[in-house]
């Protein structure tokens, strides 16, 4: 029965071809735009989430903020070991997890200076950090010998540095005390998009002697996940945990934690150690507000299409019916019910927005995979915005999937307005009809 | 001829003026001199002015109003000029540090160490010097500096004493006891930053009941980031007590308003 309705919508279809490309075609031009602009987002959001649980955070961070007077903090969590040992039998879905040292430090050269956000990286014991980052000059593994550093491409032209050129690191201790270290640049790597814009690395050790640490204490420990997307279950059960042992804990604040220790923390009337139980969300919030906008910005220009579709499949519709007044008038006169002339004209609606979309979501997946293929550069100043270096599109199958779904189900329901009129239609009237 | 040579050097070298060390008691004797000159036991405003040179940008001169109330740890910044910077300011209070921007009506607190207005300059060096306190003192010998004979002092900070800078150097003129050069020294030892007092001016304060001495212009220049320098010169003077509200958060509010 079902497969005689869809010979027969197939037919209809066939017999208006021009009207039926047309539309097809346009249903196919709004998904393939559709499909391209989420996989720009996911690829987006993909490159971020990847370097940046690399080069600024884990998938949950147990950091900290020490306090000598109220209006001084060092990011730092004193005794970490003792703190990684309660994470440990906290957070059973832990794979592995990382200490790292943080700083804030001006770094300058001969040429010029720069503030830039420092991490302390042991990289024999991160696996995944010589994976990430791609050396354009020097080695990774340099950068496990003391007083070294590691410089993205666009701080290293900025300073007009070159491996194994000295700079200079200038940043006050923990306990305030203004300090330098002159460090040599092993590894120049190539930009990782906004993240490497400001952050860089040095071995942990230096990063221990230029902020007067001792070696029980880190910046952060990074915590990677069995599953990241346990991530903020993890954090609270972590924050509520650690409090329990005795340690002070600040409440959730969704922010990196740079931005704490220039703005928050200072501000705030406590001494001593703190804890900070973060997600990899909270330290990228402002790219997180960032990636937000885009999605809302999507969202709103996929309500407009929806809009569009919805008007235009009415108005098509509508003329449809007009014309083919006269072929209904006969099909009811025949014996068809209302609801059959209904059905068919939902199905066959249904069928071409089916067509339309699934060809538009192959043309996006296609230009996507393509454009990711050519390895288009991304401007610099496009750079900030996209966080990437290199354009690239990431399909979701269960997303472009849903998004063929969706257009469809608008158009067969867009259709039924105008289905429903033509099944009113009286025999008799249909069948005078001039049209 | 070596034989007769050799005394007739030793004599020479006896009579020579060899730089006799500063005993203990007369080094401290000294830094504490170079703390009570400054010292004013009552309130204290002036006016100054700051010029910025950084390179690669442009030269800003700030001009700026600073208050202080030392007996009570008090002290208050209020930027006049440029007109960006017009109404920001920093207040001191003990230990703590707050600065204001009139922009964004947010007050954010501060390491005591902050650099002023991103200068060179630190809330320190516009306040009373504290070395005899802070730092245990050290004689290096007496040298020439231009025309000037001067004791040169190595300040090392005493065990568990917060500062921003561990070692300090000072060129002391013999003759009036000013300092005319500094250098301040990293934790790692590395010099940072060169401070040079040309001018000292003294005035009578009715406080004290004495005079007190301060650099009229004082020239930094950044060791770590060559090329960088901030002059600082101060002007109007005036030593008579301040009214108690300055040194609050509502009055350099409403300097802005």
């Amino acid at each position: 029965m079902i497969a005689n309705d869809l010979i027969m919508a197939g037919r209809n279809l066939f017999r208006h071809t021009r009207r039926s490309v047309i539309l097809a075609g346009a249903l196919a031009a709004i998904t393939a735009l559709l499909v391209l602009l989420t996989s720009l987002t996911t690829g987006i959001e993909r490159a971020m989430m990847e370097s940046a649980t690399t080069l600024m955070t884990g998938h949950v961070n147990v950091g900290g903020f020490f306090k000598i007077t109220a209006g001084s903090a060092a990011p730092l969590v004193s005794g970490y070991p003792r703190v990684l040992e309660e994470v440990r039998r906290e957070v059973p879905e832990l794979d592995y997890a990382v200490a790292r040292g943080r700083g804030f430090a001006k770094v300058v050269s001969d040429a010029a200076s720069m503030d830039i956000v420092l991490s302390g990286v042991e990289v024999a014991s991160e696996p995944m950090f010589a994976k990430v980052v791609v050396p354009l000059a020097g080695r990774i593994a340099d950068l496990a010998q003391p007083g070294t550093m590691l410089l993205f491409q666009g701080q290293a032209e900025r300073l007009k540095v070159k491996v194994g050129d000295t700079v200079t690191l200038s940043a006050p201790t923990a306990n305030g005390v203004n300090n330098t270290s002159d460090v040599r640049v092993a590894v120049i790597a190539r930009n990782i998009g906004l993240l490497s814009a400001f952050s860089a690395f040095i071995e942990q050790r230096t990063l221990w002697q230029l902020y007067g640490l001792s070696p029980q204490a880190t910046g952060a420990i990074h915590l990677f996940l069995k599953d990241q997307q346990a991530a903020p279950v993890v954090a609270a059960r972590l924050r509520a945990g650690l409090a329990q042992a005795g340690w002070r804990v600040m409440d959730p604040e969704p922010q990196p934690y740079w931005m704490k220790l220039m703005y928050t923390v200072p501000s705030e009337d406590w001494t001593g150690q703190k804890l900070d139980v973060t997600t990899w969300k909270d330290e990228l919030g402002q790219f997180q507000s960032y990636l937000t906008v885009v999605n809302l910005v999507t969202a709103i220009l996929i309500v407009v299409l929806m809009v569009v579709v919805i008007i235009g499949i009415i108005n098509t519709m509508a003329i449809a019916i007009r014309e083919r007044t006269r072929e209904i008038g006969t099909l009811r006169a025949i014996g068809m019910q209302r609801r059959k002339v209904l059905w068919l004209f939902v199905l066959e609606m249904t069928l071409l927005a089916l067509v339309g979309t699934a060809s538009g979501a192959l043309v996006g997946v296609l230009v996507g995979a393509l454009l990711t293929a050519a390895g288009i550069h991304v401007p610099d100043a496009m750079q900030m915005f996209l966080v990437q270096e290199r354009l690239a599109f990431v399909v979701e199958p269960g997303r472009v999937v849903r998004y063929v779904a969706t257009l469809t189900l608008v158009v067969a329901l867009a259709s039924l307005l105008p289905a429903r009129r033509a099944a009113r239609l009286k025999p008799i009237t249909a069948m005078h009809h001039i049209g | 001829m070596l034989r007769r040579a050799v005394p007739v050097l030793l004599v020479l070298l006896a009579a020579s003026p060899v730089a006799r060390a500063l005993s203990p008691d007369e080094l401290r004797k000294v830094v504490e001199t170079l703390d009570d000159r400054q010292r004013n036991s009552g309130d204290w405003r002036a006016l100054c002015y700051m010029e910025s040179k950084e390179k690669g940008k442009t030269d800003v001169v700030y001009e700026l109003l600073v208050y202080r109330r030392d007996q009570d740890d008090k002290q208050l910044f209020l930027f006049t000029q440029p007109k960006s910077e017009a109404g920001k300011g920093y207040l001191r209070m003990e230990k703590n540090l707050w600065s204001y921007d009139p922009s964004t009506g947010r007050w954010e607190r501060r390491t005591e160490r902050e650099r002023i207005g991103g200068t060179d300059t630190r809330r320190d060096d516009l306040s009373e010097p504290r070395l005899a306190v802070d730092y245990e003192a050290k004689w290096e010998g007496d040298e020439k500096l231009g025309v000037y004979d001067v004791h040169h002092i190595v300040l090392t900070v005493k065990p568990d004493v917060d500062v921003s800078y561990p070692v300090r150097h000072l060129w002391v003129d013999k003759a009036s006891l000013n300092i005319l050069k500094r250098q301040d020294l990293a934790l790692s030892g590395r010099l940072m930053r060169t401070s040079y007092y040309p001018k000292w001016k003294k005035i009578y304060s009715e406080s004290k009941k004495g005079e007190v001495w301060y650099p009229e212009e004082m020239r930094f220049f950044d060791e770590i980031e060559k090329g960088n320098s901030t002059l600082i010169l101060i002007q109007e003077i005036d030593l008579r007590p301040l009214d108690p509200n300055i040194f609050t958060k509502a009055w350099l509010e409403s300097k802005s308003r």
